[in-house]
């Protein structure tokens, strides 16, 4: 199997970590419209994903699950295996913010925000590689990451360090991996909502000021190309692609 | 832990201020931005305050935002010693 140069095909089985909300509650929606299926998790289940459940019940899988337990990551994966089929991508999406001076966070904080933007995300990847690995498969992993990976901003410094390390162990994957998974970014700038919900209005009229498209980024901005790396052949593979206006350029 | 009294903390906001040739007003209801007082003025207030009772004082940037006057920064020193 990883002899062929054939296409790695469309994802057909798809996990979303932090899918009930926001941006991940949007990748699992156009999964659904896709025609795959999805296995969605997040810490808590909010009554759109219950929904979406309900609503396709033998396409979706969902449940609550903190992405930092890797027991009940595990007892996800194969619940969802059982239940949808062989899992063949991963969109990595769960995070925590953050929005403290790096001299003012506290040790258990960067711990926390390491453990759950990077630590976690390293062993979902591993856990799915080896189930995609382990029946003779190919898959897709997108890692969804930051422009703060790239580009430095007040208050994100732990965080930052997270995406910045996912962007890095995702060329890693891409190569490691060698014809059996497209692994790539998507790095999206700030958001007008949920995590940008942080930032002060002085802080986002400043970053709004500073885009050249004039608008921050919404949900609806990054699911086609999460669509496209899950679904197109486009051949791209360790890349990361950032979706933020222009304001990192 | 012990903490530092509001004059105390005063005192080592004027220290912050002289040392880059400013003034520490005598209103506390002076405004930060006009004596020149910035958020990383305030973070080395507030590790300078650490270091006086040896402990961790940390919190996050919206709560730093809402800081604008010399009272604010007292007060806001007050209770994170308090919490």
């Amino acid at each position: 199997m990883s002899d062929t140069n054939e296409p790695i095909g469309a994802a057909t089985v798809v996990v979303v970590s932090g899918g009930s909300r926001g941006l991940g509650l949007a990748i699992v929606s156009d999964i659904l419209a896709s025609g795959a299926s999805v296995a969605a998790f997040a810490r808590t289940l909010t009554p759109e994903l219950t929904a979406l459940a309900s609503a396709h019940p033998d396409r979706v899988h969902v449940a609550s699950v903190d992405a930092t337990d890797r027991h009940a990551v595990a007892a996800f994966l194969k619940a969802a295996e059982a239940r949808l089929g062989p899992i063949d991508a991963l969109v990595n999406n769960a995070a925590v913010g953050q929005d403290s001076l790096h001299v003012h966070t506290s040790p258990d904080d960067i711990a926390r925000i390491i453990e759950t933007n990077l630590t976690a995300p390293l062993l979902l990847a591993r856990a799915v590689l080896r189930r995609i690995l382990a029946k003779g498969n190919r898959g897709r992993i997108v890692m969804v990451t930051s422009v703060c990976a790239q580009r430095g901003y007040s208050g994100l410094v732990a965080y930052s360090a997270t995406k910045g390390g996912l962007d890095s162990a995702m060329r890693t994957l891409a190569r490691e991996m060698h014809g059996r998974a497209l692994v790539n970014s998507v790095a999206p700038g700030f958001f007008a909502s949920e995590m940008s919900s942080v930032l002060g209005q002085t802080q986002l009229d400043t970053i709004t000021r500073r885009t050249p498209s004039g608008r921050l980024v919404e949900p609806e901005n990054i699911v086609p190309i999460v669509h496209t790396l899950l679904f197109d052949d486009t051949n791209l593979n360790g890349q990361v692609i950032t979706v933020d206006g222009g304001a990192s350029i | 832990m012990s903490t530092l009294s509001r004059d105390q903390i005063r005192a080592m906001m004027a220290e912050v201020l002289v040392a880059q040739g400013k003034q520490m007003p005598g209103d506390d209801q002076a405004n930060l931005e006009e004596i020149g007082f910035r958020s990383l003025d305030f973070s080395e207030l507030a590790l300078r305050v650490e270091d006086e009772i040896d402990e961790e004082l940390n919190f996050d940037a919206p709560q730093l935002r809402q800081i604008a006057t010399v009272s604010d920064v007292l007060d806001f020193l007050e209770q994170l010693q308090a919490a």
